[in-house]
């Protein structure tokens, strides 16, 4: 086995592994970065986010608001201190990437400019076109190239971590051009593997968003918080999935039923004013929305469409072919490529799909897991800043503020500790790898993957969709469990080590299949409404309310082997904000009046 | 890489416009010849002129002025790769502009040059 | 729903464990109208042979990892429509110009050491700090560096270069237009340095302006252009240098 030591390892070339590896060696330009990826950084799903970062911009606007829009988005599921500190970041970060070359879009006199997002009352998304993530991620990637001390792992499949002496000391990965194993020493060890939507079956996720990192140290111990908080982005393309940003909302697109009514004003989000208005209607928060679509195809005044099934439409002419060129000029691309629609002349059909994990690997405000040296960040993470929902453009910004903060501990650390034994890792690195080879090498199998994907991703979409009732949602525990039991026969048709994806999926599909159990198990214990968690039953509907006081707290998952996980629950840490009723549009403005005058 | 440019239709008008630079050097030499004709005398002179009212050389005249031609349009067709963006106020100017100008212009130069001829032959 | 339809894929395979050369199989693979390329080689990998292998994630044209060559032309497999070939066959080789590794997974490092060479990040005019704000930048200067920074990487333009070809140490068109989009940026100032390699043996001097990459760029980025301005630049700088005692490109 190759061996490689360095002082702080980190799973995931995206957004938020890149800005810790540039942390890393910026407060010390001495200390060893392994770079491990399983695809080379800048495919990384990062690359898809569209609408932008946000951080406090304008002079009308405040770390307050900022705090506030968080929080209430969040559905008062927030870790608050972690939230204030990520507020005060955000503009830090953003100005950062700004001198590190991000083409962020410009006002006419040449300075950066922001746009509305739902759920913000002030416009502070940082954006560059609608291709925000791409380009944050490029700047990254090709601003991590100058530090020499960061030595990338690119195409290297994580499959294991180390952990001694109760610490996280390194890591286990495959090659994948070689198929052959390669062990990462590490003081500190950062995951920064990103999400795992892709469980479900319409995404807007890319295929490599198989919730690695979580999977990881769930295994080890570590708990996975709020995992059944999945959101659900209202506007995205039909059957694949594809996102049409919330930019479109937020440059003022409507959102129409069959009747071409702009339903959003029947669910709490009106009324309508002529000009997009920050936190109504259409700039509502995404969790509201697409319980808004459910409620309108209940009704039967979504459109329904043979092939696309039932779907409404994003309304974009009235804001230009030129004007949409200038400001969405993927998202007509996309339009125009997947659809043949051109947006400056057709609304486009969408409805709601998976997006984003709020939940994930639990840390404190620095970044670390339970397990010392283990640290988690970005959507990998549960650090507590989304809650039950997060608000669009959060995480880009997320993934910088984070990103920053655990690589600088992991670089305090792996100055401060001495190197673990490395006979004693190597032996455990040994032990991983042929416990991996086993699912290449064996015989007898009959399970396709394919199929137990197929499986589990309907079976996650029935129980828990948009909206959830118990007996859907046991249904998918007791699912899931079922296709823990077939994944022991799978079958491979590849047996090689050069380049064997098929192996690798189906490792992927283990990961996938412990973050469903967290995830569902997660769920159906959690009796209330909450954010993006939603539920129609409870005695004379007793779940459709949220629950202060039985579940005003994170729950955390707790891998068990051989069975489903354990569910328990956590404190949430409240500084400003008490928890009160959730309201947006008129109702909202009325709401944020009375706390300002009760504050004064 | 042996025979890479007959794989795809854009490789093959490359080559052609390559080799039609070929045409463009072969008109040269004609030219270059009757001018050092021109100074061995009016003999040769006259000689070269013969020469080149044959039927072959009309022949041969055609099929170079179908490949200039050809060469020119391609030519034209290489300029927003090859040039620095143009910006006129505050515009970039569209390839395809910059392209059909480039016909635009060659063909109104031809066709005065034509006419120019004819006036003097006249 | 209508009635299903089934295309010929033809795939060039190349399993270097067991096979001495690349060679074709074909499938027949049901299909529906808005299914991609991409969707078809994932059936084929989900239902008939699990070993098929290439590189994919986003789905979206923006990832950049599913370029393959599609019927001779390299296309990203995500946007190109099985239902546009329908009822001929289709064939997907893996990139040309690059060593293939397995199937349609092709050799990138080299490419990833040219993106590496031409120093890809700002090398600050005017270093600034976070409290300074951010630089300004306006709407002209954006202008100009702005179409070179939508390259995805997805290497289709290295496939389309017979000079690449020709010459894999021809640091190529996406690289060259990365450092193209850094010396255009108000922000930098290290043209200078990026003109070492640019000018080399290596550099700008092996395009012979076929244009085919610019042709075939899914993000219409132009690298063909960039090189070839930089042919411009770095005959200035070469000329300059006769007459700066420091050498050329300010």
């Amino acid at each position: 086995m190759e061996i490689y030591k360095a002082d702080v390892v980190i799973v995931g070339g995206g957004g938020a592994g890149l800005r810790a590896a540039i942390a890393v060696a910026e407060s010390d330009p001495s200390l060893k970065i392994a770079l491990v990826s399983k695809v080379y950084p800048m495919r990384s799903h990062t690359v898809a986010a569209e609408g932008g970062a946000a951080g406090v911009k304008r002079e009308d606007d405040s770390f307050d608001y900022h705090f506030h829009d968080t929080v209430g988005g969040g559905d008062w599921l927030c870790e608050q201190d972690v939230v204030e500190y990520f507020v005060q970041q955000a503009p830090v970060e953003l100005t950062r990437l700004e001198h590190w070359g991000c083409p962020w879009s410009r006002t006419a006199d040449g300075h950066v400019n922001v746009r509305p997002f739902g759920g913000m009352k002030i416009q502070r998304t940082w954006f560059a076109a609608d291709k925000s993530g791409f380009h944050i991620l490029h700047t990254l990637f090709q601003t991590s190239i100058k530090y020499p001390s960061i030595k990338r792992f690119d195409e290297y499949f994580c499959v294991d971590l180390l952990e001694e002496d109760g610490r996280c000391q390194g890591v286990v990965a495959i090659e994948m051009g070689t198929g052959e194993f390669t062990m990462i020493e590490g003081k500190s060890v950062i995951l920064a593997t990103g999400g795992a939507g892709r469980v479900f079956r319409e995404s807007t996720l890319g295929g490599i968003v198989t919730g690695d990192g979580m999977a990881l140290a769930f295994r080890h111990g570590v708990a996975l918080r709020d995992m059944e908080f999945v959101q659900y982005h209202p506007t995205c393309m039909p059957i694949t999935g594809l996102l049409f940003t919330e930019a479109c909302r937020g440059e003022g697109g409507y959102l129409v039923n069959k009747d071409g009514y702009r339903y959003l004003q029947d669910y709490g989000l009106g009324p309508l004013s002529d000009k997009p208005k920050n936190k109504y209607m259409e700039l509502g928060p995404r969790d509201r929305l697409s319980q808004a679509f459910w409620y309108e195809q209940q009704k039967g005044r979504t459109i329904e469409h043979p092939v696309m099934g039932s779907v409404v439409h994003l309304d974009l002419r009235h804001l230009g072919e030129a004007y949409l060129h200038e400001r969405l000029p993927l998202i007509y691309e996309m339009a125009e490529t997947f659809m043949g629609i051109d947006p400056a002349k057709e609304p486009i059909p969408v409805r709601p799909g998976v997006h984003y994990t709020m939940g994930g690997v639990c840390v404190d405000g620095k970044c670390e897991t339970s397990l010392p040296g283990l640290y988690a960040i970005g959507e990998c993470a549960s650090v507590g800043i989304h809650g039950a929902n997060r608000l669009g453009s959060n995480s880009l910004t997320e993934l910088l503020v984070f990103g920053k903060v655990a690589g600088d501990e992991a670089a305090k650390r792996a100055k401060s500790v001495a190197p673990g034994n490395s006979a004693s890792l190597l032996k455990q690195a040994e032990a991983a790898e042929q416990r991996v080879m086993a699912l290449r090498t064996k015989s007898g199998g009959t399970e396709r993957i394919a199929d137990i994907r197929k499986d589990m991703v309907k079976s996650m979409e029935d129980g828990c969709g948009i909206y959830r009732v118990e007996e859907t949602m046991q249904a998918t525990c007791d699912k899931l469990g079922q296709l823990r039991e077939r994944f022991k026969n799978v079958k491979l048709d590849d047996n090689s080590s050069v380049w064997n994806t098929e192996w690798l999926n189906a490792i992927e599909l283990d990961y996938q299949l412990d973050v469903a159990q967290a995830m569902a198990h997660s769920a159906v214990n959690r009796k209330e409404s909450r954010g993006a968690h939603q539920r129609l039953d409870g005695p004379d509907g007793a779940y459709t309310k949220r629950d202060d006081v039985n579940f005003l707290k994170h729950s955390d998952a707790f891998y068990v082997p051989g069975a489903a996980p354990r569910i328990t629950y956590g404190d949430v840490k409240i500084t400003k904000s008490p928890p009160a009723a959730r309201v947006y549009g008129a109702e909202g403005e009325k709401a944020d009046q009375e706390r300002k005058a009760s504050n004064v | 890489m042996d025979g890479w440019w007959k794989k795809n239709p854009f490789y093959v008008e490359y080559m052609v416009h390559e080799a039609t630079a070929l045409f463009v050097a072969a008109y040269a030499i004609v030219l270059l010849v009757g001018l050092v004709r021109l100074g061995q005398g009016l003999e040769a002179w006259t000689g070269w002129l013969e020469a080149m009212k044959s039927p072959l050389s009309i022949v041969f005249h055609l099929a170079l002025l179908v490949a200039i031609a050809y060469h020119a349009l391609t030519w034209f067709k290489l300029f927003p790769l090859t040039m620095p963006p143009i910006v006129v106020n505050g515009k970039r100017v569209e390839p395809n502009v910059v392209v059909s100008t480039g016909w635009t212009a060659a063909i109104i130069a031809s066709l005065a040059l034509l006419g120019i001829v004819w006036r003097i032959a006249a | 729903m209508s009635e299903q339809k089934v295309i010929e894929i033809e795939v060039l395979r190349y399993l270097p464990e067991s096979d001495q050369a690349p060679r074709s199989e074909v499938y027949k693979v049901p299909f529906t109208d808005d299914m991609s390329v991409l969707q078809g080689a994932q059936y084929i990998k989900d239902h008939f042979d699990g070993s098929l292998t290439f590189r994919w994630s986003c789905r979206m044209a923006i990832c950049g990892s599913c370029g393959m060559m599609i019927n001779g032309i390299p296309k990203l497999s995500c946007e190109t429509f099985i239902r546009d070939y329908y009822p001929n066959r289709i064939t997907i080789e893996a990139l040309a110009n690059f060593p293939i590794e397995k199937d349609l997974v092709v050799d990138l490092s080299g490419f990833i050491e040219k993106l590496e060479a031409i120093q890809p990040y700002i090398i600050p005019k005017e270093p600034r700090t976070v409290e300074q704000g951010e630089y300004i930048q306006t709407p002209a200067q954006f202008a100009e560096y702005i179409q070179f920074t939508s390259c995805i990487n997805c290497t289709l333009c290295y496939a389309a270069c017979p000079q690449v070809g020709l010459n894999p140490e021809f640091i190529g068109p996406a690289a060259i237009a990365l450092a193209h989009r850094y010396n255009m940026d108000s922000r930098d100032g290290g043209q200078a340095q990026r003109m070492e390699l640019l000018a080399s043996e290596d550099g700008v001097y092996n395009c012979s302006a076929v244009g085919y990459c610019s042709e075939v760029c899914p993000k219409h980025v132009d690298p063909g252009n960039a090189v070839n301005i930089n042919k411009i630049n770095a005959a200035k700088d070469y000329f300059l240098r006769f007459l700066s005692p420091k050498g050329g490109a300010k």
